[in-house]
């Protein structure tokens, strides 16, 4: 983009101004060790959220054989992609992998389109008894049964061991809700008035103008409400006790984790009967196990994570305003 | 003749009142396993609902195989059973359909009361199959095998309703006048946009409501299997059980110390955030700010089994540290740190505080581009420092949202999750480890001691709920706001 004319002065004299006010800006002694310890802590803190992920993937990558003797800590050696390869191999972890996945689009697909919806029409005025219902959703978020009541109910529902007990509990989610209906309620409401005189009706309306407008809301729920079935593990805990089949990659995960831990220390090739099975034969200790179901788990944290930053704010910040 | 013809639709309204209850009751009771009309004996899973029994004949015979090898039962009545389920079930589905349509116009409403009649004739027929079935499979060489039984009172119950249905709706049809020929299907919007929200408020009482239902289990010596009856009722003896018996009191004693422990920390330390976003903010590279913004939230995104993966990986005795000091000499054998029991509650609060600092910074680092730079401006004109100006003009642009985030963690206090208590528990720490919310699991999910553990989330609950109440009360006098 070129600059005007007037734009280039400005910035001269800002220049100037900096250079002849040189003095007010200098550092202090102060400053600067406030400065290096503020950098420096944040530059720690920051490094301890990256480091085990990294340590993580080095040990999945590297020769078992380094990794077993804990030579693996900076740098990956003896490249390889073996782990991942056998860990496809193994039934228990694909099955879990694609109840998880599964679970994660067509809950997160089905949560979104539901809770665009209500949120619109709990925008309406002219509903039934509007204030009444929408309280009827809201006031869900402050209370709940607890867990055993809970478990009791889905049972009785039939949906223990079944896989649409990921799913349809949480297709009416409250909070997403009050979200999508605070942003709807400021889109202007001559857009729909104008559709409105033209003929269209509620869903019409909902589906060519609501839909696609309330976009950046509808992804930021998306998001979240994706990280939230991909990590949830307690529902797989408690509801499928008899289905290991349906169990998710994180309670496999979770499983493999404490079965070898609570045995006490890992040794080398130390995998215990349940765990993995599959993969017994090829010889590789618990430890490199774990860190590739681990990796597996996180790796489409990392993958959505750059999309997901630029929706934070506006989730969170949106969260606080209730209504 | 305009009056007669308003009193004929106003009682025509009060009439629909009742088949609309009606509908509503049998399409609720449609899907409780312990309503199912068409349990007719002992191989009926007792978790079958009318629904499933209609929907899913593998579900049906699940148990049946022996006894039709045998020629106990022949399949035929079975079939001949889910057939008549799926017929009450469409006949339900098509009073719903009426109940929906006697909102709308004039038209609307004539057409769903053929939908109510014909639905209503469907229900009544699948209940005559149901019993038809049924008498079949009570001529069984081997009653004592088989168990028929006939659920009267569950089947009655859907006759009833069946017949309410049929009667409004062909009195309606004969009370109400004949529409216009060129009029058209029309209804309210009010009520459109009623039935549009129906589903979803079903949905959410079945899942959010529905189980508060399930409080009942406190009162009653109940086990896994069986079922509520007078006999086994014991009304608050279970709540009394929670003080008078030493060993549950003691248990109690000792969760609720966890989890008042780990709730002060988190409430002692909850001024993190607010800190992490000042100090960030102070941070003059933009590059450096958003390079720790970017990774300092991923914590807050993996599940707490990947938090207990990174923890395994890091300081058990193969970990990062052990093998660290095991190659340079240090130690001579790796440590398993996470099996030791010292500081736990320490330990707890830092795991939870390195997961969720940078997420819970986000608000606050929000808020602190929300405050008015000429107020920062003006400090530095009158000669304040950075510290002075951190104390003095971003913390109490920062208060109010302090605030709300720590008395939401007051009302909070006796929840402190479940998952990351799960995922870091051993024997050796197990002690000062169990939280309410793991006790409650255990005690329930995995030691069956469902009224016991129903009576403490109940109690909970209710706490709870009268924190927050508090919290929102506080809140409303200090600042003038609800915080719910």
């Amino acid at each position: 983009m070129a600059k005007t004319a007037q734009e280039k002065l400005d910035a001269k004299a800002e220049k100037q101004y900096y250079k002849t006010h040189k003095r007010s800006y200098k550092l202090t002694t102060g400053d600067i060790v406030f400065n290096i310890l503020n950098y420096g802590f944040f530059l720690i803190f920051t490094l301890s959220c990256i480091f085990p992920f990294y340590y993580l993937f080095i040990n999945t990558i590297s020769s078992n054989d380094l990794v077993s003797r804990g030579m693996i800590n900076f740098i990956p050696r003896g490249l390889n992609l073996d782990n991942y390869v056998n860990l496809v191999k193994s039934n228990e972890i694909g099955q879990a992998f694609f109840v998880s996945i599964g679970r994660t689009l067509l809950g997160t697909a089905l949560m979104v389109m539901a809770s665009a919806f209500v949120g619109y029409l709990v925008t309406k005025q002219q509903m039934w008894h509007r204030k009444f219902w929408y309280r009827f959703l809201v006031i869900t978020m402050y209370f709940n049964a607890g867990t055993i009541p809970w478990y009791l109910n889905m049972s009785m529902l039939g949906l223990t061991n079944n896989f649409m007990a990921y799913i349809i509990p949480g297709i009416v989610a409250p909070y997403n809700i009050i979200l999508v209906k605070t942003y709807i309620e400021s889109i202007p409401a001559e857009l729909e008035e104008s559709a409105f005189m033209d003929g269209a009706g509620y869903w019409t309306i909902f589906r060519r103008i609501i839909w696609p407008l309330s976009m950046p809301i509808l992804a930021t729920i998306a998001i979240f409400g994706a990280v939230g079935h991909w990590n949830s593990f307690t529902d797989s805990l408690i509801l499928m006790q008899n289905a290991p089949e349906l169990y998710t990659l994180q309670h496999r995960l979770y499983l493999y984790l404490t079965t070898s831990s609570n045995i006490g220390a890992l040794m080398n090739g130390g995998v215990s009967s349940s765990a993995a099975e599959g993969i017994m034969q090829t010889a590789l200790n618990a430890k490199v196990i774990k860190y590739t179901v681990s990796m597996v788990s996180i790796i489409p944290i990392l993958l959505v994570y750059p999309f997901m930053q630029r929706y934070f704010v506006k989730g969170i910040m949106l969260g606080a305003v209730k209504g | 003749m305009e009056n007669s013809k308003k009193g004929k639709e106003k009682t025509a309204g009060y009439m629909y009142y009742a088949a609309r209850i009606g509908v509503l009751l049998s399409v609720v009771m449609m899907f409780f396993p312990g309503l199912n009309p068409a349990k007719i004996c002992d191989y009926i899973n007792k978790n079958m609902s009318l629904f499933t029994s209609g929907i899913s004949y593998s579900g049906l015979v699940k148990q049946c195989t022996r006894a039709f090898n045998q020629g106990w039962i022949q399949e035929s009545s079975f079939v001949l059973l889910f057939i008549s389920s799926m017929v009450v079930c469409i006949g339900i589905a098509a009073g719903a359909v009426m109940g929906c349509m006697s909102l709308g116009n004039l038209k609307m409403k004539k057409v769903g009361n053929w939908f109510g009649i014909g639905g209503a004739i469907a229900q009544i027929a699948g209940l005559g199959g149901i019993y038809l079935a049924y008498s079949q499979v009570a001529q069984t060489t081997k009653p004592d095998k088989v168990i028929p039984n006939f659920p009267l009172s569950n089947w009655l119950f859907f006759l009833v309703l069946a017949a309410v249905i049929l009667a409004v709706s062909v009195l309606v049809q004969v009370l109400l006048p004949r529409p216009a020929k060129e009029s058209k299907f029309e209804m309210e919007s009010k009520f459109k946009l009623f039935l549009m929200f129906l589903p979803f408020a079903a949905l959410c009482f079945v899942f959010s409501y529905l189980p508060l239902y399930g409080w009942r289990y406190a009162f009653f010596d109940y086990t896994s299997g069986g079922t509520l009856s007078k006999d086994n009722f014991v009304g608050f003896q279970y709540f009394t059980m929670l003080f008078q018996n030493a060993a549950t009191r003691s248990d109690i004693v000792r969760v609720l110390r966890n989890t008042l422990a780990m709730s002060a920390l988190g409430i002692a330390t909850s001024w993190l955030p607010m800190a992490f976003a000042i100090f960030l903010s102070e941070v003059k590279s933009t590059r450096m700010k958003r390079f720790v913004q970017t990774f300092a939230t991923i914590p807050n995104f993996i599940s707490w089994v990947l938090v207990y993966a990174i923890a395994l990986a890091i300081f058990s005795s193969d970990g990062f540290i052990s093998s660290m000091m095991v190659n340079t000499g240090a130690w001579s054998e790796g440590k398993n740190m996470l099996m030791s029991s010292s500081h736990h509650w320490l330990k707890m609060l830092a795991w939870g505080t390195w997961k969720g600092i940078g997420w819970s910074a986000i608000i606050y680092i929000a808020g602190i581009s929300g405050i008015d730079q000429q107020l920062y401006e003006a400090a530095t004109v009158d000669g304040a420092g950075r510290f002075q100006k951190m104390w003095h003009i971003t913390l109490p642009g920062l208060i109010p949202t302090y605030m709300v985030m720590l008395l939401m963690a007051v009302a909070g206090i006796l929840s402190n999750g479940m998952d990351q208590y799960m995922v870091f528990d051993n024997p050796n720490n197990t002690n000062i480890n169990m939280v309410l919310d793991l006790y409650v699991y255990k005690l329930g999910i995995m030691n069956g001691a469902i009224p016991l553990s129903t009576m403490i989330g109940m109690v909970k609950s209710v706490i709870s709920v009268v924190l927050l109440f508090g919290a929102n009360t506080i809140s409303k006098l200090v600042r003038g706001e609800s915080i719910v």
